[in-house]
């Protein structure tokens, strides 16, 4: 009968809390709409599923082996270890309270010292770190796997059209204040009692309004790790939106002979161009803003492999394979940030709101942009195209072209678009880089 | 106090964020132009290249003189086959 009894007390049926259950919900819920919605179901395959992982009780796979000690290891172990950490523990109190204390000693303030003996009498008792765990902690607390996804994303892009019309760059920069009014956003609604972030949070959030998956999960890993999970679903759930979220701000915006604009044609683009132009971003970079240089300098990398014609192989390999690879250990790193303790808040639901928030301001910004432009220039823009100045490449430029079909069906944006989507990109990327430099 | 002091953080790095990203882009634009300017200029170098390609005429022309020959040896041809019958 005790071995029953402990069968079951070992069971996930036995210790399923409350909070794991919602998010095995959420979980499912990410791969329905990845699934059946086909909502960026690349990432959110692997980051639902991650989710689901996370939250299995007693598994553990997404904490570390001190976590996993603190929540599951015999009362002399809980107070070998508070002895580690320079406490001792209340021998009234029950183990339950004990693992309670303990959490909170190991979050709070410790010397890394201590934490460290600490974790070494954890890993001695038997105990590991879970696998989601080690993937997040090598492909995000590094940094390297947005890089390379980044990287990947230079080889995938043609900066043919950019160059051929460099003032659409313009509209990429005026896209950026999406993120930056969200930030505002976020710090008012603190000011104001709403929601608690700090500076720091309140930069990771308005990163989303860059409409760049690699880019917020990047920032938000180096200045709000804990809001990384809430953060990257947002992110990539409202990038899958951006073909609903966009038209309707679009059309508000302009009138129906602004969207009938049509464009001069883009002048060819020669080869040498293409070569040269990654590598003056890379110098603009390093000699102006050093701290974009991760993201921006894997960018044109990936770039210069693709213009420059002598390693196909390479090029190939980043924009395909290695990109998967990458995707794959990157989405279930981002599930293992959907615990119930960091997810299920007040706060996530701030997050989500701020950043459709995000994706609208940015929209209408790059959009009175191209009006303002439209205004000084002597070559016709058609306003819409501003729109595409939110990165999301390409969905944001299919937008920016669907739009102006409705107004005219023989005026095609999509060339002309991908300007702007894609100094979207790396203005997303300085915009990263500016926060990042003065928070970080 | 403290949410003041955090309003004027969020301000001041709104300011300075789009500031920057415009500084920059702009930066980018004039750099990029000008590349593509200079470029333009060095254009005349591919010229001379397909001038180059150009200035053996004999082999382009005899290649051409093959493929007339065999279009109307091929057309000989078939007339013949066709009076044949």
């Amino acid at each position: 009968m005790d071995k029953l009894v402990t069968l079951w007390e070992g069971s996930g049926l036995y210790n399923l809390e409350l909070g794991q259950a919602v998010m095995i919900l959420v979980g499912l819920l990410l791969l329905y709409l990845a699934i059946y919605k086909k909502f960026e179901p690349l990432l959110l395959v692997p980051i639902g599923f991650g989710g689901i992982l996370a939250n299995i009780p007693e598994a553990g796979l997404a904490i570390s082996a001190l976590d996993q000690a603190i929540e599951v290891a015999k009362p002399a172990v809980l107070q070998q270890m508070a002895a580690a950490l320079g406490a001792s523990l209340d021998p009234l109190a029950n183990a339950e309270a004990w693992r309670e204390s303990l959490q909170m000693m190991a979050h709070d303030g410790v010397a890394p010292d201590q934490l460290r003996a600490a974790r070494d009498i954890a890993v001695g008792v038997g105990y590991s770190d879970g696998m989601l765990y080690n993937f997040y902690k090598v492909a995000i607390g590094s940094g390297i796997a947005p890089l390379i996804i980044f990287m990947g994303v230079g080889a995938m892009t043609d900066f043919g059209p950019l160059l051929a019309n460099p003032r659409t760059l313009f509209l990429g920069a005026a896209a950026q204040f999406g993120i930056f009014a969200t930030l505002f956003g976020a710090v008012v609604l603190t000011s104001m009692g709403v929601m608690d972030f700090s500076l720091n949070q309140a930069a990771a959030i308005g990163i989303i309004g860059g409409a760049d998956g690699p880019t917020s999960i990047y920032v938000s890993s180096v200045l709000a790790p804990e809001l990384l999970g809430a953060i990257a679903v947002a992110a990539y759930a409202y990038m899958a939106l951006v073909p609903l979220i966009q038209p309707p701000i679009m059309r508000l915006l302009t009138t129906e002979k602004e969207r009938q604009i049509k464009m001069t044609q883009l002048r060819p683009v020669s080869k040498l161009e293409k070569v040269v132009f990654p590598l003056m971003l890379l110098i603009l970079v390093a000699l102006f803003l050093p701290d974009a240089a991760p993201l921006l300098g894997m960018f044109c990398f990936g770039n210069l492999m693709r213009e420059c014609g002598v390693v196909e192989r390479l090029s190939d390999t980043a924009q395909n394979s290695l990109i998967n690879i990458v995707t794959i250990i990157l989405g279930l790193s981002v599930g293992s940030k959907l615990m119930a303790d960091s997810f299920l808040t007040f706060e996530t639901l701030g997050i989500l709101g701020l950043g459709i928030v995000a994706f609208g301001i940015g929209t209408a910004a790059g959009v009175l942009m191209a009006k303002l432009m439209n205004l000084v220039s002597k070559m016709p823009i058609n306003p819409l195209i501003g729109a595409a100045g939110v990165s999301a490449v390409p969905m944001a430029a299919r937008v920016a072209n669907k739009v102006g079909l409705e107004a005219n069906p023989h005026n095609f944006l999509l060339m002309h678009a991908m300007g702007p989507n894609v100094a979207g990109v790396i203005g997303s990327a300085v915009a990263a880089g500016v926060m990042i430099k003065y928070l970080g | 106090m403290q949410n003041q002091e955090l309003l004027q953080d969020g301000l001041a790095l709104m300011a300075l964020g789009m500031g920057v990203v415009f500084v920059f882009l702009t930066l980018l634009v004039i750099s990029v132009t000008l590349m593509s300017k200079l470029i333009g200029r060095f254009q005349p170098v591919p010229v001379p290249v397909e001038a180059g390609r150009k200035s053996p005429p004999p082999p382009a022309a005899s290649t051409e003189k093959d493929e007339i020959m065999a279009v109307i040896s091929a057309a000989v041809h078939r007339y013949r086959s066709t009076r044949r019958r």
